[in-house]
C-alpha cells in the first residue's frame, strides 16, 4: 500500500482493540467461508454419485407399460382368452394436493357415484403414494376424450388406454381357462422379495385360477417402460425415445380344447350340477373339460361386487368349483369294466359262466339288492355289464377280492392326479386291504368288497379319471395320459399318447368293450335309447352309472323305493355315464357326472349323446364316414334339432341281432 | 492522481478527487457478483432475460449508481444522519406494529417505484450508524465493559424485538448479530462476549419450544432431520442438496441444471440461486464465486480499517458484518447446515430490497475509504 496512512492515523486504544478486533472479524468470515467449501466439497466430491442418482431419478420417470397378456386359444385358434381396449382414469396421489377438489371436477366429466367414491377415497388411503389408482374402468371414447382434454388442468390425473382381458365364451371356460383379477395382497407377498412392479400397476390382473394361474408368467410377459423427462410437478417435459424399452408380450398358449365341443357340453348340462370331460383316445388330448353350473369369468376381471360373489359362493350347486377335477364322486356302475376286467384278469372267472340274479343275496347279515328288483336270471359277464347286474359284479368282486380289482382301477388312471399344467385335481380314492389297514386300523370286511365290485362305498373319482379310464379301455392298449395345454408360444407341449402299454390281455378288454357297446346298442341295454348318435354306422359305447347318496332302509323298500324327483335336491343319486365313439375304431372317450341328477341312463346319457355327436361331427374322418352313401340303408338323420329323449330310429348293425324296438322305460343302471 | 491530493483539505472535497478515491477493485468484485447473479437468472429462466435476468441488471445498475453517490456523500453527513436514520426507521417498525397485520398488509413493504423497501431493510443500515455514532464518544476503556452499554444494548434490542414480533426470524436474527459485531469490533470485552455465547446456547432449546410459532419450530426440527418427510417441510433441503451434490466439480453445463429448470429447487431464483449456480457450475464455481464474497470482505474490512474516524471504522465494518452474515448464513442454508430462514445471498439472488440494503451500506463503506483522512472531532460534525 503506498498510501501515507501511517502518517496521519492517530494511533490511539481504540484503534488498537478495533484493529484487533476487525482482524478476528476477518478470520472468522474467512473460516465460515472455508467451512462452506469444505461442505461443497463432500456434497459435491464425495457424495457426488449419490446425489447424481437422486437427481436422475427426480428428472426423469420411468412409466411402465404392460405387455399385452397373451392369448389362450382352443385346438381351431378360437380365442377363448384376449384382449380388449380399455380407456380407463388413472389418478396418482403424490401429485395432488386437493384430493376431493380433483375428484369433484372429475365426477364434472364422468360418473362418479358417492359410493364409488367413498370406495376410492379408501382405495387411495390404503395405496402407496407414487401407485396410480383407477378411478374409473371401460370408459366410452366420449367420456374418455372429455377426461383427456382436460388432464393438464388436473395434476395427477392421467387417461389411459390400456387393456383389458375378455373371455368371449363367458362362463364356458371358466373353470379350465380360469380367470384373472385385481392383484391381492397375498399375491404381492407371494412374489416373493422383489416382485414384479407390474403388479401395483391399476391395470395389471393377475392369474387367479385355471391355465391364467398356471401358466400366468408365461402369459403375463414382460414389461416395457416409456422414459420421459418431468418437471417437479411431475408434468412430461420431454420424451427421451432411445430410453423406451420395449414391453414383450405375454405367450400365446394353444389348448386341447374344442370351443364348439364346451359349449355344447355347458349347454346340455344346462342348469344342473356336473362336469363333463372329453378326452381323444389316440393323443390324450382333452376336448372338453366343462363344470356347471358356471359363472361368467369377466365379471371377475372387472372385480364382483361382495353381493354377487356371495350369490356365487353360496348356492347350493357350487358354481365356483371345478367338479371335472376337484369334484369326487363314486363312480357307481360306470366302474363295473373294471371289475369285470379285474376278474377276467385274475383268471378266476370265466366270462361265459352264468351268475343267476334273483334280485337281491344274502351275504353276513343283510340283504344285497340288485337295481332290478325281480332279477336278471342267469347272467354271463357280457350280459351283466349290458345290464348293469349288480348280483353279477357282488358275487365276482366277492370271488377275486378288492385288491385285484384296484389294481386294474389305478392302472386305469383312478386314484391319481394327472400333469395337465394347472392345478386343483383331486385325486378321489381307491380303497383295498391296505388302504384299510392304514387308514382305519381294520381289517377289510368281505362285505365292502361287495360296494366296491358295483363301484360304490369308499371308491371316488373325478371327471377326468373316469374320462382318462375310458380312453384307456377304448385305446386298448396304451396308459395314455390327459394333456390340456397344446402348445406354448408354439412350441408343442409332449402328447399324452407317450405312454408305457397297459398290462391287460387285449382280448380281455375286447371283452369288456362289447359289453360297455351292448349297453349302448342292444336294445335291452341299460342306456340303449338314450345312446343312438344317428350318426349312421358311427356307433357309441357306454356304460351308465347311479351313485346313491343315501342308505335305502328296509322299511322304504318294501313300501316301495322313492322316485328320485320327489327326494330333495341333496338326497337325489349321482348320474354319471362313460362313453366312447365309434365303437369298432374309438377316436373319444367321455365321461359326465351329473350331480344329484337321478338315473344315469335317463338323465347322463341322453347329455353324453348330444356331446360326443358335435364331438364326432367336428372329426373330418369321422364326418366323411357318416356321410358316405355306400353301406347307409337310409337317409342320414339331421343333426340338428333332435329333441332330446326322442326314441331315435333302429340302427341297422350287425352287432345287434334283433332289433325289436321295445325299449324298457323306468330308472335304469 | 496522488494520495497525496486528499490528505489537503480544499483539494480532497473536489468530486473528481473523490471519484478517484473510491475503491474500483472492491466495486469490480461487486459487480462480478452481480453478474454471475444475472448469469444464473437468465440460465433458470430458460435462457431468456425475462423475468428476472434484465430486472437484476437494471436494478444493480441503480444501485451501483446510488453507491458512487453515497461514497463521494461526507462521513460527516453520515455521521450526523446516524440517529435520524435509526430514529425513522424505529418509527416506521412501530407503524408496522401497531397498525397490525391487517391494515397494513401487504403495506409492510415502501414502494420506491424501482424497488420496494421495508422498514427492518432501513434499519439494517440505520442500527449500524447508529452504533457507530454512540461508540464514535466513547472510550476504549467504557467499550470494554460499563454501565454505558446498556445504550448500545437498548439500541440494538428495541429493532431486533419488533422485528421478531412481525415475525421476521430470518431479519431478527440477522440484526441482533449485526449489533452484536458491532459491539464486539468496538471492544467489548471477550469475557463478556463468552459468557453470553453460553447463556444463549442454553436458552436456545427452551426458546425454540416454547416461544416459537409452530412452523418456525417445524423448519428448526425439519433442519435437524430433513429425510424425515422429503416431500413436506424437509423436501427444500433436500431439493437443494440433491442439486448441490449432482453438480459435482464441474458442474452439469450452463442452463442445463435439472434440478433448477425442471422446478424441483424452490425458490431457485432468491434464496436458492446459490444452488442453481452449484448444480450448473460445480465445485469450481462454486468455489470461485465464494472467493469474490471473501475479497469483498476482505477489501471491506481493509477499508475500515485504515479510516481515521472511529464512526468510519465502526461503521464500514458493521455493514460488512451484515454482508458476511448473509453470505455464511445463505450458503449453510443451501448446503442443509442451517434450517431455512429466508436469507438470501446478496446481490447474487433477485431481489431488490437485500440488494439496496447492501449497496447502500457499501455506499457507506466507500464513503469511508474516500473520507477517510476526515475528522470527526466531537459528538457533532465539523462540517455543519
Amino acid at each position: 500500500m503506498s498510501e501515507p496512512s501511517i502518517f496521519f492515523s492517530e494511533v490511539n486504544e481504540r484503534q488498537g482493540v478495533f484493529n484487533r478486533r476487525a482482524f478476528l472479524m476477518g478470520g472468522l468470515a474467512g473460516g465460515g467461508i472455508l467451512a462452506l467449501g469444505g461442505r461443497l466439497a463432500q456434497l459435491q466430491l464425495l457424495e457426488f454419485d449419490r446425489y447424481r442418482l437422486m437427481s436422475t431419478e427426480n428428472q426423469f420417470n420411468f412409466r411402465l407399460i404392460p405387455p399385452p397378456r397373451g392369448r389362450i386359444l382352443d385346438r381351431f385358434g378360437v380365442e377363448l382368452a384376449s384382449n380388449r381396449p380399455n380407456f380407463r382414469v388413472l389418478l396418482v396421489r403424490d401429485e395432488i394436493n386437493d384430493i376431493d377438489a380433483t375428484l369433484d371436477a372429475l365426477s364434472q366429466l364422468i360418473p362418479i357415484t358417492p359410493e364409488r367414491r367413498r370406495q376410492l377415497l379408501r382405495e387411495i388411503s390404503r395405496s402407496p403414494k407414487l401407485v396410480p389408482v383407477a378411478v374409473a374402468e371401460d370408459l366410452t371414447w366420449e367420456e374418455f376424450s372429455r377426461v383427456n382434454v382436460r388432464t393438464p388442468e388436473l395434476p395427477g390425473v392421467t387417461a389411459d388406454m390400456g387393456e383389458a382381458r375378455v373371455y368371449p365364451h363367458g362362463g364356458a371356460f371358466a373353470h379350465v381357462v380360469g380367470y384373472v383379477a385385481k392383484v391381492s395382497d397375498r399375491d404381492v407377498a407371494a412374489a416373493g422379495l422383489n416382485p414384479d412392479p407390474l403388479l401395483h400397476h391399476p391395470g395389471f390382473r393377475i392369474g387367479k385360477q385355471g391355465v391364467e394361474k398356471a401358466l400366468d408368467t408365461v402369459l403375463r410377459g414382460k414389461s416395457g417402460a416409456v422414459k420421459t423427462e418431468v418437471d417437479a410437478l411431475g408434468r412430461e417435459v420431454r420424451k427421451d425415445p432411445e430410453g423406451d424399452i420395449k414391453p414383450i408380450a405375454g405367450k400365446t398358449v394353444v389348448l386341447s380344447l374344442d370351443a364348439d365341443v364346451q359349449s355344447r357340453a355347458l349347454e346340455v348340462l344346462g342348469e344342473n350340477s356336473g362336469a363333463c370331460v372329453v378326452m381323444d383316445v389316440q393323443s390324450g388330448d382333452l376336448i372338453c373339460m366343462a363344470s356347471a353350473p358356471s359363472f361368467d369369468a369377466n365379471q371377475f376381471v372387472r372385480g364382483l361386487t361382495s353381493a354377487e360373489y356371495r350369490a356365487l359362493s353360496e348356492y347350493e350347486r357350487r358354481p365356483l368349483l371345478d367338479k371335472a377335477l376337484s369334484g369326487t364322486y363314486p363312480p357307481g356302475s360306470t366302474f363295473k369294466p373294471m371289475t369285470a376286467l379285474a376278474a377276467l384278469d385274475s383268471g378266476m372267472v370265466n366270462p361265459n359262466e352264468t351268475v343267476v340274479c334273483s334280485g337281491q343275496m344274502w351275504f353276513g347279515n343283510r340283504f344285497f339288492h340288485c337295481w332290478k328288483r325281480g332279477g336278471h336270471g342267469s347272467q354271463t359277464m357280457h350280459d351283466a355289464i349290458k345290464n348293469s347286474c349288480d348280483i353279477y359284479f357282488y358275487q365276482t368282486a366277492l370271488k377275486i377280492g378288492p385288491d385285484r380289482i384296484a389294481r386294474v382301477a389305478e392302472a386305469f388312471g383312478l386314484g391319481q392326479t394327472f400333469d395337465i399344467g394347472i392345478s386343483g385335481q383331486k385325486a378321489g380314492l381307491v380303497p383295498s386291504t391296505a388302504w384299510k389297514r392304514r387308514q382305519y386300523k381294520q381289517p377289510w370286511y368281505p362285505g365292502e368288497s361287495l360296494s366296491f365290485g358295483i363301484g360304490q362305498g369308499a371308491l371316488s373319482a373325478n371327471a377326468l379319471q373316469l374320462a382318462v379310464m375310458t380312453a384307456r379301455l377304448a385305446n386298448g392298449h396304451k396308459a395314455l395320459n390327459p394333456r390340456l395345454i397344446k402348445s406354448i408360444g408354439g412350441v408343442e407341449t409332449p402328447s399324452g399318447a407317450a405312454a408305457a402299454d397297459l398290462p391287460f390281455k387285449p382280448e380281455h378288454m375286447d371283452l369288456v368293450r362289447s359289453g360297455m357297446a351292448a349297453v349302448a346298442n342292444d336294445t335291452t341295454g341299460t342306456a340303449y335309447r338314450a345312446s343312438q348318435l344317428g350318426l349312421g354306422p358311427v356307433l357309441m359305447a357306454g356304460k351308465t352309472g347311479t351313485a346313491q347318496v343315501r342308505v335305502i332302509s328296509r322299511a322304504e323298500r318294501a313300501s316301495g323305493v322313492r322316485s328320485n324327483d320327489s327326494l330333495p335336491w341333496h338326497l337325489r343319486d349321482h348320474a354319471l355315464f362313460v362313453a366312447f365313439a365309434p365303437y369298432d375304431a374309438p377316436r373319444y372317450a367321455l365321461s359326465i357326472i351329473v350331480q344329484h341328477g337321478g338315473g344315469g341312463a335317463a338323465v347322463a346319457a341322453p347329455m353324453a349323446r348330444e356331446i360326443m355327436r358335435v364331438v364326432l361331427l367336428k372329426d373330418a374322418a369321422i364326418r366323411a364316414r357318416i356321410e358316405s352313401p355306400l353301406p347307409m340303408p337310409e337317409a342320414p338323420v339331421s343333426t340338428t334339432g333332435e329333441v332330446e329323449g326322442e326314441a331315435p330310429p333302429p340302427p341297422s348293425d350287425t352287432l345287434l341281432p334283433d332289433a325289436a324296438p321295445t325299449v324298457s322305460g323306468g330308472p335304469t343302471q | 492522481m496522488t494520495a497525496s491530493a486528499i490528505t489537503r483539505p480544499g483539494e480532497r472535497d473536489r468530486l473528481i478527487v473523490k471519484l478517484a478515491q473510491i475503491d474500483w477493485t472492491f466495486t469490480l468484485v461487486l459487480c462480478l457478483i452481480a453478474a454471475t447473479g444475472a448469469a444464473m437468472l437468465y440460465s433458470i429462466s430458460g435462457l431468456s432475460w425475462e423475468p428476472w435476468a434484465a430486472k437484476h441488471l437494471v436494478r444493480f445498475g441503480l444501485c451501483l449508481c446510488l453507491m458512487i453517490f453515497l461514497a463521494t456523500v461526507d462521513v460527516r453527513i453520515w455521521f450526523i444522519s446516524a440517529y435520524p436514520v435509526y430514529g425513522f426507521g424505529l418509527l416506521l417498525l412501530i407503524a408496522v406494529e401497531i397498525m397490525g397485520d391487517v391494515s397494513l398488509g401487504a403495506q409492510r413493504w415502501l414502494d420506491l417505484g424501482f424497488v420496494r423497501l421495508q422498514p427492518s431493510e432501513i434499519m439494517k443500515i440505520g442500527l449500524v450508524l447508529a452504533l457507530a455514532r454512540f461508540y464514535h464518544g466513547l472510550s476504549a476503556e467504557a467499550a470494554r465493559f460499563s454501565w454505558r452499554l446498556v445504550v448500545p444494548v437498548v439500541l440494538i434490542a428495541m429493532p431486533t424485538l419488533l422485528v421478531a414480533h412481525q415475525p421476521d426470524l430470518g431479519t431478527a436474527v440477522l440484526l441482533a448479530a449485526t449489533g452484536g459485531a458491532v459491539m464486539v469490533l468496538a471492544g467489548l470485552s471477550l469475557r463478556v462476549v463468552a459468557a453470553l455465547a453460553v447463556s444463549v446456547a442454553a436458552a436456545i432449546p427452551p426458546f425454540v419450544m416454547f416461544v416459537l410459532h409452530d412452523y418456525q419450530r417445524n423448519r428448526i426440527l425439519t433442519f435437524l432431520n430433513p429425510e424425515a418427510d422429503p416431500s413436506g417441510s424437509g423436501y427444500h433441503i433436500l431439493q437443494s442438496k440433491i442439486a448441490l451434490g449432482s453438480g459435482g466439480l464441474l458442474g452439469k453445463g450452463y442452463g442445463l441444471g435439472s434440478q433448477s429448470q425442471l422446478n424441483f429447487l424452490p425458490e431457485k431464483h432468491t434464496d436458492f440461486i446459490f444452488a442453481t449456480l452449484a448444480e450448473e457450475f460445480g465445485f469450481v464455481g462454486c468455489i470461485s464465486v465464494l472467493l469474490l464474497y471473501a475479497a469483498a470482505i476482505t477489501i471491506a474490512l481493509r477499508i475500515a480499517s485504515i479510516s481515521h474516524s472511529h464512526f468510519g471504522r465502526l461503521g464500514a465494518a458493521g455493514v460488512t458484518a451484515t454482508f458476511a452474515l448473509y453470505v455464511m448464513i445463505n450458503g449453510a442454508m443451501v448446503m442443509g447446515l442451517a434450517p431455512v430462514v429466508g436469507v438470501p445471498m446478496p446481490l447474487l439472488s433477485f431481489g431488490g430490497t437485500v440488494m439496496l440494503t447492501v449497496m447502500i451500506g457499501f455506499g457507506l463503506v466507500q464513503s469511508v475509504r474516500v473520507h477517510r483522512y476526515s475528522e470527526i472531532t466531537s459528538g457533532r460534525g465539523t462540517l455543519l
